[in-house]
């Protein structure tokens, strides 16, 4: 083989060693014709690619299916000899298959390959090969586990060889490729098809010229293949006969594109790449010298620790000196003349990394791969044909009938892509645009019917300057519309992992964007991110987007990708189902009726997959532990999934109605009707007990629990409502039918006995003044048809709809049903109602529906509840709050004394039970235990009845029990750090946050700090005592930057072990989840107490993501839903 | 990740009682006897071996290495396989040998259970003869014992000298140019870890109490120090960026390969019921659901690729070896007891329920993902695996 004729050297697409020997080994041989392994349709290229003007990297591009495309570099042997044939004047002969050929389709048992010429290299070994020579050559080899066999074999070895040695181990690798391959039984049937086609072109170059001096260069695993006579090419019974007459050579467009060194990076995601470009130049440049290779390694530490030290980490020349000794001995250790990339990367990660992955191990990682990669641009000789992406959209464009720059003008498409293939097409073709970021086409907005989504689309289409201009941008990634866009949304998917990985939005955004611009390959790695990022970080929102999302495309309503079946789609869906499961912990605590909403939602998916033990688990501790609205919508749903009967459910929610809390009962029904509203308009064995119970309470409990009950209901449409009620009067006329046993005239009498009765009782105060029939108690708590009720009934009506108002949703317009709420005279203000309210209901009522009112958004309301007799509750408080923040200051004023009274009270009460938890700290004292410094005094006075002479007169102390000092601790100058998210709305948490932050601020030796972020950051630590003028400056709402608010409390630290930093957030990050772990990282490496809280508040049950939170754990904060009590408890232990 | 030879070949005499454990360098001795005649390259001053056997000696030789002309010594035979100790990548290995041959100091770190310690062990046994210089870091852990200390009665009868001070074994290392190790460096508190990098850095310890020629002990040729951390339990976070820098960072990760980690369960068991006369009765199918629910768990997604959640609990190969144990004893002691299978999801319950309540929960998906799938794909063991899952509720 190595003699053969023609004379073979055998490459891999790219590699540094033979780069350098190249132009050495034609320099010998001195070839009249150079056979390289390129399609024939590139010919026209090469005496611009080989120019001396071209600056390396570009690329060749073609058209065709897989998309050709052919990078080069300095360190690709191809552009070296290209360079070498034009300096010579010597006949450049493209002996590969033509692109477009019949011969690409040819598979074997080998899988399909990303890209041609990437088979020139090794294909990296799978595990369970059983490749006997490779691993007799990697045996007697060493290095890391993964390491590419040519990599160790061809690459590392030749510094210092000489350019025969190089040829002769890269030929050997091929072989030996190529025999694991046969023995296994897995050339693909293209390969032995291109060398069929390599034999024809050297046969036919041989006939022309027969004493031609012919060199050939292919990829090292096709050499064998290229040689006659049995015993060289172990794959050689394979061998493809060559074809009867040649298929002609099919017109393809070609491209010679300038390229960049991070595209050329194979992680890039870009095909036929290299690791660490940077690296390989380095190597080329040092021309197979080892001292000038182990230089490009000082070179290269020097700059990585630089990078370290710009990212804020100590790294200094001692670090730089020990990774290159290290580099050195290592390659000396393994036998090689210099350093390979593989031994530079390892002393790197050693002496940098420190162990540590998330912080530091960052650092430089993204150091190693800014130095390591390089940044350098290619460009094109002057003179160079036009190419690339600008000729073929505009040949895309007016094949589509699309405004194009012969026809500019603007343009509305209506199409359908699902239905008309050209739409579809077209479809595409405009979603790539918009992806590419040429300003060309602007999708409008198509309402879809019902709460489906939207089938046909609307764009605005016109051919403008600027569409030119930016064409010419978005070529650099790529010469036809398809790989354009695939380029720009693989370098967003690479900047958002440069930025630290994606946020689950971003990967949802990026699959829809994969996937409508009919790009399946991306689609696919899209659909891995999702697999891999949406359990990890997403929320359950996201998640439930993301399923929506994952269904539309397995239903093929997708025009980009359908058609095409994204594989493991089914095992993503299920994937993102189980993370969606686990988020239901999270909810426990919360209030909002989205979460139920949402829970739902889940749980109608989860119909299909069956019910999980852990969603059993979960729904439990929901329905057992969670807030008032989770255990309503948590027991509902047990109901629907059918693990608990509906009659069970039905007692439980009858008993709530005795609950004396109105807050709670209220939320509970909440839950359990968001969630089981349907299942209990079809009645059944939900809904009777609860009727049961309504009918048969005395009235004035009744109308005590009137407002909440109402609250409860309140979540159901007024349709629905309708509904309901409809449900229940037919369910009260049934009943009436049957307990007609009696005689009706005794009846009749009782009935007269029983009136005369209650009118005694009425007279005497001793019942209450109104008789509400069973029909009226639903009519009253529903809202519903209250045009039917009687007398003082209606005025229950009116004082509750001035509350509650018509209700939301489907039937709100009030076509439905009828005159419904509200149509009776409204309270021309507050104090009318209010005085109503206290004159049916009583005051406490009274008290409670005007704090819903205030939650609801009525400022007039929270005005008129009395400070002095309002309950001190946190939920009044963050209502009232939450509605200070849009007030003229005047108003503000007045709600002041209310505010004031409650914080007060809350403050009061919670100094009166932390104050315990923070007090007693402990001093230093001696101790028997040998632990400090002996103390010698006191050893010396426990042990005096041990003195004694010795001979020669000196006393001595025998010291039995010797006494140690104990290390005194510090206990003063801690420093707590509350960070609180104010994000989403004025919660309980921030309340509570506040309020304890007003307690721990006046313990002596704690200094505390309050810093409230969303986006931004705010630092409250000036008024952290007065809790009242704090909330009521604090403003909600914004995005969550949980690291921006780190990175702030970050600033605040100065001796790191005796400060603690205490995160009071729902996590919901909404960034990548990188920097956030990173802060975290930087925090608690320095050394910082770090503590999550979930949730601060009475219950210690919490709202939060548990994917995030389980990140952060690992990253080594602890997260918690905590009481303030048990806050003050931690603080306490790290204080001690 | 340990292979007994006997101990009747060494060139040494072992003439003590049965001891439970034996040191490498008294296990190996023959080994590193043969180690020491087959490579007589050029060592780093005062290491016994050449860096390049240190490694043959810690992963093995796959096939018998034959001593080379003329090199032939007394009682040492001419052939020998070096066994296989440490299961893990070689150029990790090489990478801390060729740490320790720059004489600086090497920190591994790792989860618990990754043969953090036993690496050190067999490094230190071939590089300088021993593996007996070693400081157990515990928060108890003073400077004395990084140090020195004193023999209180010399120190009060005479005052200081010489006789009564009580080298630590770092010091004692430093004497005699030897392999000194910490175990569990991060444990210690970070003002005594920060008696190291004056060690590290100086390579003397001064001792002020005395004075003259005795006031500093220097470090001979070839002394290093190699220490071991846990990221789980403490983290390196605590150590000072001055103690960090004079470190090399090795991360031990766990056995990549699931054939090897099955190997040395079953191995490892084995010998834990051998040293009660009982044999291992435990099916390998068995062992190999174990092992394969301890991968599982560890990495947080499946052979197959499906996402696990990982509960926060080390699921390590030292961990599954005690569960093979546990359910081989089962098997001896009651052999009439139930089918060994049923007790695995008890046992794993166990090992995950550590310190996050939510694990039991993490558990319960996996049962509900990976197990489920496994069982529907029609694995029979797994399907039987499925059908146990009522054993962890409640």
């Amino acid at each position: 083989m190595v003699a053969a004729r023609p004379y073979l050297i055998g490459v891999r697409h790219h590699s540094p060693a033979l780069s350098a020997v190249i132009p050495a080994l034609l320099d010998e041989f001195r070839p009249q014709a150079l056979l390289i392994e390129m399609p024939p349709q590139f010919a026209r290229w090469m005496p611009w690619l080989g120019h001396p003007r071209t600056v390396a990297p570009v690329a060749l591009a073609g058209s065709g299916e897989p998309l050709p495309f052919y990078p080069f570099a300095d360190f690709s042997p191809e552009l070296v000899a290209v360079r070498w044939a034009v300096a010579h004047g010597v006949e450049i002969v493209p002996c590969d298959l033509p692109l477009a050929d019949a011969g690409w389709g040819e598979r074997g048992s080998r899988g399909p390959r990303k890209n041609a010429m990437a088979d020139g290299g090794p294909p990296v070994p799978e595990p369970a090969r059983e490749d006997l020579f490779s691993r007799a050559l990697r045996r007697s080899q060493t290095g890391r586990d993964g390491d590419d066999l040519w990599d160790r074999v061809v690459e590392a070895p030749a510094p210092g060889a000489t350019p025969e040695q190089v040829r002769r181990a890269a030929l050997a690798v091929g072989w030996a490729m190529r025999a694991d391959e046969a023995r296994n039984g897995r050339v693909a049937g293209v390969d032995l098809r291109r060398e069929a086609q390599m034999r024809a072109v050297v046969a036919d170059q041989l006939s022309r010229t027969p004493d031609a001096r012919i060199a050939l260069l292919v990829g090292a695993f096709h050499a064998p293949a290229l040689v006659d006579g049995d015993g060289v090419d172990p794959a050689g019974r394979k061998r493809a006969a060559p074809l009867d007459a040649p298929r002609p050579v099919p017109d393809v467009t070609t491209s010679l594109i300038p390229y960049a060194d991070p595209l050329l990076d194979s992680r890039s995601g870009y095909p036929a790449g290299i690791r660490d470009p940077r690296w390989q130049a380095e190597t080329v440049r040092a021309g197979g010298d080892p001292a000038r290779v182990s230089s490009a390694a000082v070179r290269i530490a020097v700059e990585v620790c630089a990078g370290v030290r710009e990212g804020g980490h100590p790294a200094g020349p001692g670090e730089a000196r020990e990774v290159v000794r290290l580099t050195e001995d290592l390659a000396r250790l393994r036998g090689l003349p210099a350093p390979g990339r593989s031994e530079i990367v390892e002393a790197l990660t050693s002496v940098l990394a420190q162990g540590e992955m998330l912080g530091r191990g960052r650092v430089v990682a993204q150091a190693m791969e800014k130095v390591l990669v390089g940044e350098r641009r290619g460009r094109l000789a002057p003179g160079t044909p036009r190419s690339g992406l600008g000729p073929s959209l505009e040949a895309l464009l007016k094949e589509l009938k699309l405004p194009n720059p012969d026809q500019p003008q603007r343009k509305e498409l209506r199409l359908d892509p699902l239905r008309s293939p050209l739409d579809r097409r077209r479809e595409v073709a405009l979603q790539r645009t918009q992806a590419c970021g040429i300003y060309y086409a602007l999708p409008a907005d198509v309402q879809g019917v019902g709460a489906a989504a939207a089938l046909t689309t609307l764009w605005l289409a016109e051919w403008t300057p600027s569409s030119a201009a930016l064409t010419e941008i978005a070529g650099l990634l790529g010469v036809t519309l398809e790989q354009a866009s695939e380029g720009t949304l693989r370098r967003q998917r690479e900047r958002e992992r440069a930025d630290g990985g994606s946020t689950a939005q971003q990967v949802l955004d990026g699959l829809l964007a994969a996937a409508g611009c009919g790009l399946p390959g991306l689609a696919a790695d899209r659909l891995d991110d999702t697999a891999r990022v949406l359990p990890a970080t997403a929320t359950l929102p996201e998640l439930l987007a993301g399923l929506d999302l994952l269904s539309r495309l397995e239903q093929n309503t997708v025009p980009g990708v359908a058609g095409h079946a994204l594989p493991d789609l089914a095992v993503v869906m299920e994937e993102v189902h189980t993370a969606a499961i686990r988020q239901v912990d999270g909810l426990a605590g919360s209030s909002d009726r989205a979460d139920a909403r949402a829970l739902l939602a889940l749980v109608v998916r989860h119909d299909r997959l069956g019910t999980g033990m852990r969603l059993d688990a979960a729904l439990k501790r929901l329905a057992t532990e969670g807030s008032p609205l989770m255990r309503g919508a948590g027991s509902a749903v047990r109901v629907l999934l059918g693990l608990d009967d509906a009659a069970g459910l039905g007692d439980r929610a009858a008993a709530w109605l005795d609950l004396d809390t109105p807050l709670e009962l209220a939320a509970r029904l909440s839950g359990l009707l968001i969630v089981a509203g349907p299942l209990l308009e079809a009645g059944g064995d939900v809904i009777d007990p609860l009727l049961a119970r309504l009918e048969l309470m005395p009235d004035d409990l009744f109308l005590r629990r009137l407002p909440a009950v109402r609250g409860g209901f309140d979540v159901l449409t007024p349709a629905a409502r309708a509904r309901l009620l409809a449900a229940v009067e037919a369910r009260l006329d049934d009943r009436l039918d049957l307990v007609m046993t009696t005689d009706p005239v005794l009846l009749g009498r009782w009935a007269q006995a029983d009136a005369h009765a209650l009118e005694a009782l009425r007279e005497r105060g001793l019942a209450s003044a109104v008789a509400l029939a069973p029909a009226d108690r639903w009519r009253l708590v529903l809202g519903q048809k209250q045009d039917q009720l009687q007398g003082q009934a209606k005025r229950y009506g009116q004082a509750l709809d001035e509350l509650y108002g018509q209700g939301r949703g489907e039937g709100s317009g009030g076509d439905l049903g009828g005159p419904g709420a509200g149509d009776g005279p409204s309270y021309p203000g507050v104090r009318e109602w209010s005085e109503d309210l206290t004159q049916l209901f009583g005051a406490t009522v009274r008290e409670e529906v005007l704090a819903a009112a205030a939650a609801g958004g009525r400022v007039d309301a929270a005005l008129a509840i009395d400070p002095a007799s309002a309950r001190p509750s946190v939920e009044l408080l963050t209502s009232v709050l939450s509605l200070a923040g849009a007030l003229p200051e005047r108003t503000v004023a007045r709600l002041r004394p209310l505010v004031a009274k409650v914080v007060s009270d809350l403050t009061q009460e919670l100094s009166r039970t932390l104050t315990p938890a923070l007090t007693g700290l402990t001093s230093s004292r001696p101790t028997r235990r040998p632990g400090g410094p002996i103390d010698l005094h006191r050893t010396i006075r426990a042990n005096l009845k041990t003195a004694r002479y010795l001979p020669d007169g000196t006393p001595t102390v025998i010291p039995e029990h010797p006494v140690f000092r104990t290390r005194s601790k510090r206990t003063t100058d801690w420093r707590i750090i509350l960070l609180v998210d104010v994000s989403g709305s004025m919660e309980a948490s921030t309340v509570w946050s506040a309020i304890t932050a007003a307690v721990l601020s006046g313990v002596p030796s704690l200094t505390t700090h309050l810093l409230a972020f969303s986006t931004d950051v705010i630092d409250f630590t000036g008024v952290v005592s007065d809790p009242l003028s704090l909330l009521l400056e604090v403003s909600v709402g914004g995005g969550t930057s949980i690291a921006t608010g780190l990175a702030a409390a970050r600033e605040l630290v100065t001796v790191p072990s005796r400060t603690m930093v205490v995160v009071v957030s729902d996590f919901e990050e909404g960034g990548s989840i990188g920097p956030l772990l990173a802060q975290v990282r930087l925090l608690v490496d320095a050394g910082v107490h770090v503590l999550g809280c979930a949730g601060l508040d009475e219950t210690g049950a919490a709202r939060y993501s548990v994917s995030v939170a389980s990140q952060l754990v690992g990253a080594g904060m602890p997260v918690a839903a905590l009481s303030p009590l048990e806050l003050a408890r931690w603080v306490g232990e790290q204080v001690r | 990740m340990t292979e007994t030879t006997g101990t009747a070949a060494t060139g040494r005499t072992v003439a003590t009682a049965p001891r439970q454990v034996d040191p490498p360098e008294d296990r190996y001795a023959a080994e590193l006897e043969f180690l020491a005649a087959f490579d007589d390259g050029a060592r780093p001053p005062g290491w016994k071996l050449t860096p390049r056997a240190v490694v043959t000696f810690v992963v093995g030789s796959e096939r018998p290495l034959s001593l080379p002309q003329g090199r032939e010594r007394e009682g040492v035979p001419q052939r020998r396989t070096i066994s296989e100790k440490f299961v893990g990548e070689r150029a990790l290995v090489e990478r801390c040998v060729v740490t320790l041959a720059g004489e600086r100091g090497l920190l591994l770190v790792g989860e618990p259970g990754t043969a953090k310690s036993m690496l050190s062990e067999l490094l230190s046994a071939a590089v300088c003869g021993t593996s007996g210089l070693v400081v157990q870091g515990t928060a108890g852990t003073t400077e004395d014992q990084l140090r020195y200390g004193w023999n209180y009665a010399a120190l009060l009868a005479q005052g200081p000298s010489r006789s009564a001070l009580v080298p630590s074994p770092v010091m004692s290392a430093m004497s005699a140019g030897a392999v000194a190790r910490v175990e569990e460096v991060t444990r210690c508190l970070p003002e005594v870890q920060d008696s190291l990098v004056s060690i590290l850095s100086d390579r003397r310890i001064a001792v002020p109490e005395l004075s003259g020629a005795d006031s500093a002990v220097h470090a001979a040729p070839g002394f290093c120090l190699i220490a071991t951390a846990n990221l789980r339990d403490r983290g390196v976070s605590e150590m000072s960026a001055a103690l960090k820098r004079r470190f090399n960072f090795e991360q031990v990760h766990p056995i990549a390969d699931i054939a090897m980690e099955t190997a040395l369960v079953r191995r490892q068991a084995a010998a834990v019921l051998d040293r009660v006369q009982a044999p291992f009765t435990v099916d390998d199918s068995v062992l190999e659901v174990l092992v394969t629910a301890f991968r599982d768990l560890r990495n947080g997604s499946t052979v197959e690729g499906w996402e696990v959640e990982r509960p926060s609990t080390v699921m390590s190969t030292a961990e599954a070896v005690s569960v093979a144990a546990a359910l081989g004893l089962a098997a001896a002691y009651f052999p009439s007891g139930r089918d060994v299978l049923s007790l695995l999801p008890g046992h794993l319950l166990g090992v995950v329920r550590k310190d996050d309540p939510a694990d039991a929960a993490r558990l319960l998906g996996y049962w509900d993902g990976a197990v489920r799938r496994r069982a529907e794909r029609g694995g029979r063991l797994w399907r039987q695996v499925w059908e146990l899952r009522d054993r962890l509720e409640g």
